[in-house]
């Protein structure tokens, strides 16, 4: 499978050319202005996506000071995070001055370099000016005296929706009553199946249903009402309209629609998302916007036209005259005595050196710093040991960085042989488990599914457990009807009352047993038949994707995965197939914490496939022809790494041979002691009120199925880095499980192939995940999604914040941040290290334009590791 | 083995517990004391419920001690507000981790639920109007705990502004009370001589009074702005809200019941508290928000409390109160659950045959003839055979006539049986223990439960009807109507919870 391929499919396809050309041009231009934002998936299969994926073409720099100027957002850590980390000794100084050496060289210094570098050092140890200084009135002085900066750096403001420079009598700006405006019809378009009462003419499409009811609106006022009332019908025509009415310029119609979108870039992006999976509705984001600007002009008519459309931004003196007094050790007297040319040099460089770039530095000498010591870890630890013990074992984990601890331990207890792999195996599948008509693609959200698999049982058995399926389902059913139903619902505290009350008791007070309890009881009165996989081609000309794979396909796929892991010869007598999957409760993110390689569910069910599909004689055979010679006795089994508990359950084991037998009885005796361990080692991480633990076993389960925990486990917090190469290299390393791993072995990739896949499939998918943790970080409010405590569910799909909010697509503050007063998660760019001879690395970024480009505008860090074992930084 | 430990010895007991939450919430406050110091307080705090439960079980006669008025109804409503409030700081210990507020929320969270206990266990009016203002004088700052978050603050200053009034319009109304009987007590108050003093007046002015008191924190029409504002709060605030302080006024009208006698008073309380009840349940039914629909819900089954105080069905009122406050707790306790994977929503394709859903009305349409004949005279008893009735039939459809086969039938059966079962053991044991304790009022007149049971049967008819006509004019219109009333005011709403930046500009160093 080409993964590049599909990946490029991703953009929408363009329809065909009948309609008129105006159309066209505003659904071209929205598509131009969406670059600013990312699709958001609903929370339920909440995985990775990285807010920025479609400004890669940009350097991370600029994205950074357009992101200030247009929206005040800053993805630069705080100073204060920089601090803290320095304190922990997690930044080197002597990176700092490298840093600060290099961006002195690439700047033509107009003053001394001295002076310069006095200043800049003593600015980047990032105090803030002190507020006496800046209101001291020597300083109002010396300011009216400057005549004003003139600077040769152009700043290029684009262009802001024009509601956000009005205000009404209350001094609300226009621009939030746009927005609370817009929330609320997004919300209520958007809604799967949480109201009783849908929005009217939903189906009609977002902005038909918008223009019906907008007529009707209470919350508008009447004459508002009346201008919306006589809108365009169709959405391209009233965004013109409105576009036009409100005077913008043609050239900047795609700057004014992105500072629209990134308005509400949660809504907006889910609107994007949306229309990218229906045909009905792929012009859906057009729609928003025609809703969006309609409404702004209706809001903002009595007030148009507007003289001043752009707030010249000046540059406030004050401080960079403050800031050479203060870090510059230069008084005021020194100042005024200087000649206006060299007055402005030197308030020139101040504005330079601002603290966008003070923080790029440190962030700069932070991933420096890191880098560095993960070369020290791994190239001291390096020997080449070519004497490959024969392993009991194999087991493939998913890259997914919290595998490396849980792999560490267990290589630790006996001749375990462990593989990192992606966690969907290459399998491109939509899973169906029993009895249900719905399909989860289980696969990384930037592909689309090839084939169906579903679980089958026996007919009897299975009509039965579809009844007692729907007998529990039932009840809930029951409770939602009776809840919408205005005399029912008035019961219905009475009826339920007891019930959810005996619930909340034991769950509070004995979470464990209350959990476990109810958990038992829908086990027991379920009791899920054996399943079989329906691996085997059907065709089903109804179904939009087959279901089943061919005999060929099966080899493909089977042989694809064997090749990833590397695992093409020295077969152990059992090899494990491990996806991973976490629990918790109570939890709107707890897709956050499965395997985003599965599309943000649990991974055991691409492991079945896999192992079942490698156990197949045909497919055997056929591997055996091309030279990978699977032993007879060799079995292949799947199994599911429980991340929040670290425990391994044993998914379809099939009819062990002796020697696999062997394997099997040998890891579930040291599973015990692994599981100790591994949560030992990761609950010392988790807030806690005692260090020390005596049971991390009873404790790591406390915190899966306890309702009031807040961070059942980490995720993949502190994630830094994705090395690339033999477990050899890393083997013996504590990596602290800030590290995904994938297998490979140079040796066998001579034409670059597997490499090439490995970059555009696993390592977008950890650039992405790196990078949502990232702004999730350095951004919470805007690129994360607050605090849990005080978020509420809507409309089925996300959260937001308070009363009304953005929808909010990234992690929330708690899965970042160890308290309110400190973070957890390092916002560092994900380092890439391959293990690979030059020529390769240099290779691959010849062929594939878009890692270049990442590469190059430090979306990610790039590192090799050669077949000596030397390091370099690219 | 506790009937040694006399009314008083408990009384005592239960302050000295109490004492020690309070003091063990502001030790909590003290930064030098450990954070693990949170279990021992819960350990702490869970001895004023255990104590309170055991003074229930105990209590068998109405005994005046000092101010205290203990009776079944003081000691239950005391042992309900403290368990909430253990309940929510158990689960604030993990759920609040790491919060910079995190020790403010559990002294705020112990003297809340304290005062209010200790408001409803008063029998001395001055002292209960204390304690409630205290009680809201906490919950305005469990609003706006994150101060630095303004539409914390201004959802805070909505909720002080009408809780103010409400408080004023009680302390007035006891005050006017003490004007004309002389007595503070309200055992001594509400005595038939007492109340024989109060002119016409005096009576429907002492209950207008009431009844504004109580609709506010009720969050009845047209003052609900308050609770939809607070959707802000943290969640376990938002439990205790909803759970144990939104349903005070049941608690106060029961006690002022001899006071109400079917005045205009009644009447507009009546009126009121319909609307809510009708426009509660449309917000729950049109928002797509889980805590706003929680809102909705909210004051709708608030409405109907106030429905049964102003019915006179005082025991039927404490009842829903209770469960409804344990059903609201839960469900806001377990808002992150709100998220369904897909696959849960699955439907059922094929329609039941149509005997199983005329059995299941036909069996609605006879056990609520048969709950109403069991008490004709009452007013109330209609109005609860209505729903009763109807509840069955639905959940019958859903239950039984929907499921598939013999065991999807079977099972819901049982389900039913089982929860009406429980429903009717719980209730005979509520009338058992309050029935000494609760006044019994005289009836309303019989034309205004028609007129609530119209209302009802209307809103409920309107519900189904419209939601069958949806492309209509009528219906964009209401849907638009209870969109706005249960949304918050703009000014409550921030697109992004920018406080945050502060937090990391802040944190760090500390």
């Amino acid at each position: 499978m080409s993964v590049t391929s599909v990946l490029t499919k991703r953009k929408l396809k363009k329809k065909d050319t009948n309609k008129d050309v105006q159309q066209r041009d505003m659904n071209d231009l929205v598509e131009s202005a969406s670059r600013v934002i990312a699709p958001l998936w609903p929370i339920s299969t909440f995985a990775a996506r990285n807010p920025w994926m479609g400004l890669e073409k940009q350097s991370f720099e600029q994205v950074a000071s357009w992101l200030k100027n247009t929206r005040d957002v800053d993805i630069y850590p705080s100073a204060s995070m920089i601090l803290s980390a320095k304190n922990k000794g997690e930044i080197d100084e002597a990176f700092v001055n490298i840093e600060l050496q290099r961006w002195l060289d690439s700047h033509s210094l107009h003053i001394p370099r001295d002076v310069a570098e006095r200043f800049c050092r003593a600015a980047l140890k990032l105090d803030t000016l002190p507020s006496n200084l800046l209101s001291s009135h020597e300083l109002k002085k010396l300011e009216e005296e400057i005549s004003g900066l003139h600077t040769d750096r152009v700043e290029n403001f684009s262009m802001q929706p024009i509601s956000s420079y009005i205000e009404n009598q209350e001094g609300e700006g226009f621009v939030h009553i746009l927005d609370h405006h817009v929330i609320k019809w997004c919300k209520l378009y958007l809604d799967e199946s949480q109201a009783g009462w849908t929005m009217p003419n939903r189906e009609k499409g977002f902005y038909h249903a918008w223009h019906r009811l907008i007529q009707h609106d209470p919350a508008l006022r009447k004459n508002q009402r009346q201008c919306l009332k006589n809108w365009p019908q169709e959405a391209h025509m009233a965004l013109k309209q409105a576009l036009i009415s409100m005077e913008i310029p043609e050239s900047e119609i795609q700057t004014y629609l992105e500072g629209h979108l990134l308005s509400l870039p949660g809504w907006s992006g889910m609107m994007l998302w949306r229309s990218q999976q229906s045909s009905h509705e792929h012009a859906l984001l057009t729609e928003y916007l025609a809703v969006r600007i309609s409404m702004e002009y209706a809001l903002i008519k009595p007030y148009l036209p507007l003289n001043n459309k752009r707030l010249e931004k000046k540059v406030s003196i004050t401080s960079l005259l403050a800031s050479w007094i203060h870090w510059g050790d230069l008084s005021i007297e020194e100042f005024s005595q200087m000649s206006p040319a060299k007055q402005n040099e030197y308030l020139t460089f101040a504005y330079q050196f601002d603290e966008r770039v003070r923080r790029k530095i440190w962030l700069e000498a932070w991933e420096q710093t890191n880098t560095d010591r993960l070369s020290e870890k791994i190239t001291s630890k390096h020997r080449a040991t070519n004497n490959k013990k024969s392993a009991l074992a194999q087991l493939a984990f998913c890259i997914d960085v919290r595998s490396e601890p849980f792999r560490r331990q267990l290589e630790k207890e006996g001749p375990l042989e462990t593989i990192g792999i992606a966690g969907f195996f290459g399998l491109p599948i939509a899973t169906s488990e029993l009895g249900s008509n719905h399909s989860h693609p289980s696969l990384p959200v930037i592909l689309k599914p090839n084939h169906k698999i579903k679980e089958s049982a026996d007919e009897n058995e299975l009509k039965s457990y579809q009844q007692r399926k729907q007998a529990v389902d039932s009840l809930g059913r029951t409770f939602n009807t009776m809840k919408q139903n205005v005399l029912a619902s008035l019961l219905l505290p009475e009826i339920s009352g007891p019930w959810l009350s005996l619930r909340m008791v034991t769950r509070s007070f004995v979470p464990r047993k209350a959990d476990r309890f109810i958990r038992n009881l829908r086990e027991n009165w379920l009791r899920k038949p054996d399943t079989k996989l329906s691996l085997n081609y059907v065709h089903d000309q109804e179904a939009e994707i087959p279901v089943g794979f061919s005999e060929e396909e099966k080899v493909n796929y089977a042989r694809q995965a064997l090749k990833m892991m590397g695992l093409t010869e020295n077969f152990a007598p059992l090899v494990v197939i491990c996806g991973h999957g976490s629990q918790s409760i109570n939890n709107p993110y707890a897709a956050s914490l499965d395997c985003g390689a599965c599309g943000g569910a649990a991974g055991g069910f691409n492991a079945r496939v896999l192992a079942a599909l490698c156990n197949l004689p045909k497919v055997r055979e056929v591997l055996a022809t091309e030279g990978i010679e699977i032993p007879a006795d060799t079995v292949f089994a799947a199994a599911q790494h429980q991340t929040t508990v670290d425990e391994l359950h044993w998914l379809y084991v099939p009819e062990l041979s002796e020697a696999a037998k062997e394997a099997f009885d040998r890891i579930e005796a040291i599973m015990p002691k692994v599981s100790h361990n591994a949560n030992a080692e990761r609950l010392a991480q988790l807030p806690n009120f005692q260090s020390k633990l005596k049971n991390p076993k009873a404790e790591a389960h406390r915190f899966a199925e306890d309702w009031s925990e807040i961070r059942p486990e980490w995720g993949l917090a502190r994630n830094a880095s994705f090395i690339i190469g033999q477990r050899e290299l890393t083997q013996n390393c504590d990596l602290e499980g800030r590290a995904f791993l994938h297998n490979y072995d140079w040796k066998q990739d001579e034409s670059g192939e597997l490499l090439a896949n490995i970059i555009a499939g696993p390592g977008t998918v950890t650039q992405w995940i790196n990078l949502q943790y990232y702004a999730s970080t350095v951004a919470p409010h805007y690129y994360g999604s607050g605090n849990k405590v005080t978020q509420t569910v809507t409309a089925g799909l996300g959260v937001m914040q308070g009363n009304a909010s953005d929808l909010l697509a990234g992690l929330p503050w708690q899965s970042v941040m160890q308290s309110d007063h400190e973070a957890y998660h390092s916002p560092l760019r994900l380092l890439i290290v391959i293990q690979a001879p030059r020529k390769y690395v240099e290779r691959l970024l010849n062929n594939d334009s878009a890692f270049r480009e990442k590469v190059q505008n430090g979306w990610v860090r790039l590192a090799s590791v050669n077949q000596e074992g030397r390091w370099e930084n690219w | 083995m506790f009937d040694s430990l006399g009314l008083s010895s408990l009384l005592t007991l239960f302050f000295i517990s109490l004492i020690a939450s309070g003091l063990s919430g502001l030790l909590f406050l003290h930064p030098r004391v450990p954070l693990s110091f949170v279990r021992i307080h819960i350990g702490i705090v869970a001895l004023p419920p255990l104590v309170s439960l055991l003074a229930l079980a105990n209590t068998n006669v109405n005994e005046v001690v000092g101010p205290w008025y203990l009776d079944t109804l003081a000691w239950l409503m005391a042992f309900f507000v403290l368990l909430i409030g253990l309940i929510i700081q158990r689960f604030s210990v993990r759920y609040l981790m790491g919060d910079r507020s995190y020790r403010k929320y559990f002294t705020l969270f112990t003297f809340t639920t304290g005062f209010a206990s200790i408001a409803w266990l008063s029998g001395d009016l001055r002292l209960m109007v204390i304690c409630w203002g205290a009680t809201l004088i906490g919950l305005i700052f469990l609003i706006r705990i994150n101060n630095g978050w303004k539409v914390a603050s201004e959802a805070a200053k909505v909720s002080s502004r009408l809780f103010t009034l409400s408080w004023v319009a009680l302390l007035v109304a006891i005050i006017w009370l003490f004007q004309v009987t002389g007595q503070w007590q309200l055992s001594l108050a509400l005595t038939n001589e007492s109340l024989a003093q109060l002119g016409a007046w005096d009576r429907t002015g002492i209950n207008l009074l009431i009844v504004l008191a109580v609709i506010i924190p009720a969050a009845q029409w047209p003052f609900q702005r308050w609770l939809t504002e607070s959707v802000v709060a943290p969640t376990p605030v938002s439990a205790i809200m909803h759970a144990g302080l939104v349903n005070a006024g049941g608690i106060m009208l029961t006690r002022f019941s001899p006071l109400f006698n079917g005045d205009i008073a009644s009447i507009i309380l009546l009126i009121l508290a319909s609307i809510s009840v009708l426009i509660g349940s449309g917000i729950s039914i049109v928002q797509v928000d889980y805590k706003r629909q929680l809102v909705g819900s909210t004051i709708g089954q608030m409405g109907f409390m106030l429905i049964q105080c102003a019915l006179g069905a005082y025991i039927a009122a404490i009842i829903h109160l209770v469960l409804h406050g344990l059903f609201k707790a839960t469900l806001f306790l377990q808002a992150g659950s709100a998220v369904r994977r897909s696959e849960v929503s699955y439907r059922v394709s094929k329609r039941p045959s149509y005997l199983w859903i005329i059995a299941g009305r036909t069996l609605g349409l006879l056990v609520g003839i048969a709950f109403w004949f069991t008490a004709p005279g009452e007013g109330y008893q209609l109005i609860s055979a209505l729903i009763l009735g109807w509840s069955l039939s639905i959940s019958w459809t859903h239950l039984v006539a929907y499921g598939e086969g013999r065991i999807g039938r079977i099972a819901g059966f049982s389900f039913l049986g089982g929860c009406a079962i429980v429903y009717f053991i719980i209730h005979n044991l509520f009338y058992e223990w309050l029935n000494t304790t609760v006044y019994q009022s005289v009836q309303p007149p019989m034309s205004v439960v028609i007129i609530v049971v119209c209302l009802l049967v209307f809103g409920n008819t309107v519900g189904t009807w419209i939601a069958r006509n949806r492309s209509s004019v009528s219906f964009a219109v209401l849907y638009l109507w209870l969109v706005r009333l249960g949304e918050a005011k703009t000014k409550s709403v921030e697109s992004h919870p920018n406080y945050l930046k502060q937090f990391l500009s802040q944190g760090g160093n500390q």
